[in-house]
């Protein structure tokens, strides 16, 4: 199991998968706005969204965990 | 009249046999048992480390001799305690270095009496020798009670940490915490110009977990108090490393950019890579759109000598990237914003690792290649309790004081009082097409400054887009290098180019910035 987390704080700009979304390596989770700025967060190895934590839209916190991926 | 016997002794063989016997006891540390256990728990010997660090066979050690012995009734040596310190001279590729460790095996690396005192001359004898000091910690500071408890120190004693700053003014001093460092080794620990932990087998702690339970109730492991994830994120050391051979590795990478002492240059290498290599992604890797972030490291690989950036403190302060690099060979300090973390903004701690970036530099005469895409300071609540302007600001001051060489590349953004961290004094400076500059970002600034146009407008979202288009196109590098605000505009493709034809003019200035910097570095 993979775990995303967040390494600062922001607001959920875009949440592009959801629980049982097949991802591959280097596909973009979701975005973050953070001080104007987008920043993408990627699968770092293939697998499948097991759990989303975070919402389209709202704030989050730095080392929150976002998404948790399986690998198998 | 009773025969006399006379024992005239003929030699010093009984001496030097002696001598030969304490070596050998010396080498035995704290035993097989406690050597035993030490490996058992994954880490190496004070002496396997050193060995593994220098270069082969070049350990010349000092003060052997030193520890406590014991004598029979007799009169015979029955027992020697090393001092738990071992200290001496070495090579790391090539080049004379002090080495000095605890040994954890004996007194868990709680100084003995000569340990303590051989511990203490490793600082002084960097200094006398100009050479680099290495120190490869594990132990502890004093402990209370106990038998050979040394005397208080006279009053007219040097004063204990002298020799510490100074080392940390003359020449370079790179440690490691390869297993639990508390109290004064990890003081000295972190007295140095570059530091390393093993995310294996070390711990940094003021106080260890009992004396933490004692005083403030709190219950945590070593671990939890003081392992790599805290203190690789709070700037405590540098670097984590996976292991202890990888800490030495990284000491012996930081050591290849550093000169001697501050009276030598560092040593330029030879180069296999063109200055003229153009990397075609440099032309698109900002995007056009400014709310697109973009991989600065990929562009310190882009424009220094390739793999040579050895990146220093990326655990913490992690909107500003620093390190070491070579361009067509020249050791240079690397500073540039991180725009994937809080937009690069300048926070406290990423204020306080590039003002100690600059430090660096200065007390080593490193020139300073900058990269700038700086938003500002950070803001918000957060910010203002860390007290961001007072730690951005003694940042500013500092790059203010720099007297080495400044090349800064305007790569994106570059605004605010924070930006001017970003520039030394008669910098050399290059602006790429997409460097953007001003009092504050178009965003934030058209927001405060145009409020009322903005809500009086019949479609006030509209209206704010209008004026952010109008004021970024005034923004634009081309008027700044119109006005000679840079020194030119440039292709991103020839800014490697660029800064090694810079590089280049400037060697004439570095052996003038020889000696004592204006100011130091400070933990």
């Amino acid at each position: 199991m993979i775990k995303i987390e967040l390494e600062t704080g922001g607001s959920v700009w875009k949440l592009l998968k959801k629980t049982g979304d097949q991802v591959k390596a280097g596909d973009t989770l979701f975005i973050l706005e953070v001080m104007k700025m987008e920043v993408p967060y990627e699968a770092p190895a293939d697998g499948e969204v097991e759990s989303v934590y975070i919402v389209e839209g709202e704030t989050v916190e730095e080392d929150q965990l976002a998404i948790e991926i399986s690998t198998r | 009249m009773a025969e006399v016997e006379y024992h005239i002794q003929m030699s010093w063989k009984k001496e030097t046999d002696e001598i030969t016997e304490r070596r050998q006891l010396a080498r035995q540390q704290g035993g097989l048992e406690a050597i035993a256990k030490h490996h058992g728990k994954g880490r190496l010997t004070v002496r396997e480390r050193i060995d593994k660090l220098l270069d082969p066979q070049s350990f010349e050690e000092v003060g052997p001799a030193a520890g406590a012995a014991s004598y029979d009734d007799e009169g015979k040596l029955s027992k020697f305690d090393p001092a738990n310190f071992v200290l001496g001279f070495g090579k790391i590729d090539g080049r004379r270095v002090v080495i000095g460790g605890e040994d954890f095996t004996m007194k868990g690396g709680s100084p003995s009496p000569a340990g303590l005192r051989k511990s203490v001359y490793a600082e002084e004898l960097a200094v006398q020798f100009k050479v680099p000091l290495i120190r490869l910690h594990e132990g502890s500071g004093g402990s209370v009670g106990g038998k050979g408890q040394s005397m208080p120190a006279p009053v007219n004693a040097p004063a204990r940490f002298v020799s510490v700053a100074e080392a940390m003014a003359t020449v370079p001093v790179a440690t490691a915490a390869l297993g639990a460092v508390a109290g004064l080794p990890a003081g000295r620990l972190v007295a140095s110009h570059f530091s390393v932990m093993s995310k294996t087998t070390a711990q940094i702690l003021t106080a260890g977990p009992a004396v933490v339970a004692r005083a403030m109730g709190e219950q945590k492991t070593k671990e939890e108090l003081g392992g790599w994830k805290v203190h690789t994120k709070n700037g405590t050391v540098d670097n984590g490393a996976e292991d202890e051979e990888a800490c030495l590795k990284e000491i012996r990478r930081f050591l290849s950019f550093m000169p001697n002492n501050i009276y030598q240059l560092a040593p330029i290498v030879d180069s296999n890579d063109p200055v003229e290599r153009a990397e075609e992604y440099l032309l698109n890797i900002v995007p056009n759109d400014r709310r697109k972030s973009f991989d600065m490291r990929q562009i310190i690989e882009a424009v220094c000598d390739q793999t040579s950036f050895f990146e220093i403190g990326a655990g913490y302060g992690r909107s500003q990237i620093t390190g070491l690099a070579r361009l067509n060979g020249q050791p240079v300090g690397v500073w540039a914003n991180n725009c994937k973390f809080l937009a690069g903004a300048m926070t406290a701690d990423g204020a306080n690792k590039a003002r100690r970036f600059m430090e660096l530099c200065e007390t080593f005469s490193l020139p300073i290649i900058s990269l700038v895409d700086e938003p500002g300071f950070m803001i918000g609540s957060q910010a203002e309790k860390e007290a961001t302007i007072r730690h951005g600001t003694s940042t500013v001051l500092t790059a203010a004081m720099t007297t080495v060489p400044w090349a800064s590349v305007m790569v994106r953004r570059s605004f605010g009082v924070a930006q001017a961290a970003h520039y030394g004094p008669e910098g050399f400076i290059l602006a790429w097409p997409s460097a953007e500059s001003g009092p504050l970002p178009v965003e934030g600034g058209v927001a405060v400054a145009f409020q009322r146009e903005i809500a009086a407008a019949p479609d006030p979202e509209k209206r704010r887009l209008e004026l952010e288009h109008e004021l970024a196109a005034k923004q634009s590098p081309f008027p700044r290098a119109e006005a000679f605000g840079v020194h030119d505009l440039i292709d991103p493709r020839q800014t490697r180019l660029q800064l090694c034809l810079w590089v280049d003019r400037i060697q004439p200035l570095l052996p003038t910035l020889l000696g004592p910097a204006r100011f130091s570095i400070r933990p």
